[in-house]
């Protein structure tokens, strides 16, 4: 096929590979080519954050990166969160607080919030508010999203991992 | 399901802007915030996409031997947020690209990406129009600048022509004697402003020294109104004079009704905002002198 380029990404600390079109996004060749599916595809317009990646240390909407040009990128998604089957303090904190409803905007918060507390691992509520604002919810109306953002940071704090 | 694109991603400008020139289907791609919503949205179908990350020197804010400063075409947002060099009279930039969506656009759009697609209820228009701010063109023949106010020319139209880019935003050297603030009144938190109103703001004593106002998402193009400035030149900034300025402002304004906002509503808002943003300016002023 012509116009595809092959590009090498590392998820998750893995070295994996995809071919792919001009158009395809980083969204496209999470799920549909390397069946990573925990990262959604909601509005494809990178309003909901429902897509919401970690692209070499920031936060990122998949759908808005074109897959050829993140070739070389170190990626992580929700896929990445846990040690093996050891849930991190964010996962853990969700849970337990009851921040999961339908699950559709979760992997999007939970990676927003992993890059909140690395850069705030302190933050008001007010910062936390801001900080998920790029995350919609349409389930929850935010407030155990925001306790369990809470609960995590103390835990981050108290050094129970990440 | 259209064609796909290919994707460039040169290393180097000159060659950015030979691809540029040779293919007028070819479209830049910046951070990718609004271009690629719109491939994904099948709105626009480019022969080819030029990506930008990797022409370092398009990206940083730096000063000038002047004073003056630089801002590459492709800064993100978040880095604009967070310059320690946009201050004083360059405060109002500064805040305009912290209120843009949400943290993680703001990782990714760039303010020339931004400029360049000129959306009428964007931040930096007004913003970069009130600063005094000049753009830098770059084309495979040379380059040029234009004044901000003269480069937005109608809704989602800039003077661009083909083979050209935005290379670089230049604000003048800073007035620490001065603030700049952008008020913006959205739906929610991260939406486009409904309307904005941003105030580069100078005083001496109680008085206004100097005020530029500059009107966002109210019109294809910000608007400014010199004779609203010049009520408020000299003047307190009372109650009074605000309110005429305001009132002056939201005629020059020639909003549409859409689902952000009635045009009524929007020249409403003008007027509260002028209020609100000059008092912020003030605020700022007096930390700054407490500092």
């Amino acid at each position: 096929m012509s116009d595809s380029h092959a590009i090498a990404l590392t998820i998750n600390g893995e070295e994996r590979e995809a071919l792919v079109t001009g158009r395809d996004t980083l969204l496209t060749v999470l799920r549909d080519k390397l069946h990573l599916t925990g990262t959604k595809r909601g509005c494809n317009q990178g309003v909901c954050g429902a897509c919401t990646v970690i692209i070499d240390g920031v936060t990122i909407r998949s759908c808005l990166s074109i897959a050829a040009v993140c070739d070389g990128s170190n990626i992580t998604t929700v896929e990445g969160l846990a040690e093996g089957r050891e849930l991190s303090s964010v996962q853990l904190a969700f849970s337990e607080t009851g921040a999961v409803q339908c699950g559709f905007c979760t992997s999007g918060m939970m990676i927003t919030v992993k890059a909140l507390l690395e850069t705030n691992p302190d933050p008001t509520i007010d910062d936390i508010r801001k900080g998920i604002s790029g995350n919609l919810c349409r389930c929850s109306g935010y407030k155990k999203i925001i306790d369990a953002t809470l609960v995590a940071a103390r835990s981050v704090n108290a050094g129970e991992g990440s | 399901m259209s064609l796909s694109p290919k994707v460039i991603v040169p290393d180097e400008l000159a060659l950015a802007l030979d691809l540029l020139a040779d293919d007028d289907e070819s479209m830049c791609l910046s951070g990718g915030a609004t271009l690629v919503a719109m491939l994904n949205a099948n709105l626009v179908e480019p022969s080819s996409l030029i990506a930008l990350k990797n022409i370092s020197e398009m990206s940083g804010i730096t000063m000038q031997s002047d004073g003056s400063i630089g801002i590459g075409a492709m800064t993100r947002h978040a880095m604009t947020a967070s310059s320690a060099l946009l201050i004083g009279s360059l405060g109002g930039v500064k805040d305009a690209a912290s209120k843009i969506a949400n943290p993680t656009v703001r990782n990714m759009g760039t303010m020339g990406g931004s400029i360049a697609f000129s959306d009428p209820a964007a931040d930096y228009p007004p913003a970069l129009v009130a600063a005094e701010a000049e753009i830098e063109l770059q084309s495979k023949d040379g380059s040029r600048r234009i004044a901000a106010e003269d480069f937005f020319i109608d809704w989602y139209e800039t003077v661009l022509e083909p083979g050209e880019l935005v290379r670089a935003i230049h604000l003048p050297k800073p007035d620490e004697n001065a603030a700049g603030h952008h008020e913006k009144f959205a739906r929610v938190e991260g939406d486009f402003a409904t309307a904005s109103v941003n105030v580069v703001l100078a005083m001496e004593g109680d008085t206004c020294r100097s005020i530029r106002i500059a009107v966002g998402a109210c019109g294809p193009v910000p608007v400014r109104n010199l004779e609203a400035e010049d009520v408020l030149i000299g003047s307190s900034l009372d109650e009074e004079k605000l309110i005429k300025a305001g009132s002056m402002l939201a005629q020059s304004c020639d909003p549409l009704d859409d689902v952000r906002g009635s045009a009524d509503y929007r020249l409403g808002l003008v007027r509260q905002l002028l209020i609100r943003a000059v008092q912020q300016a003030k605020d700022k002023l007096a930390e700054g002198a407490l500092a």
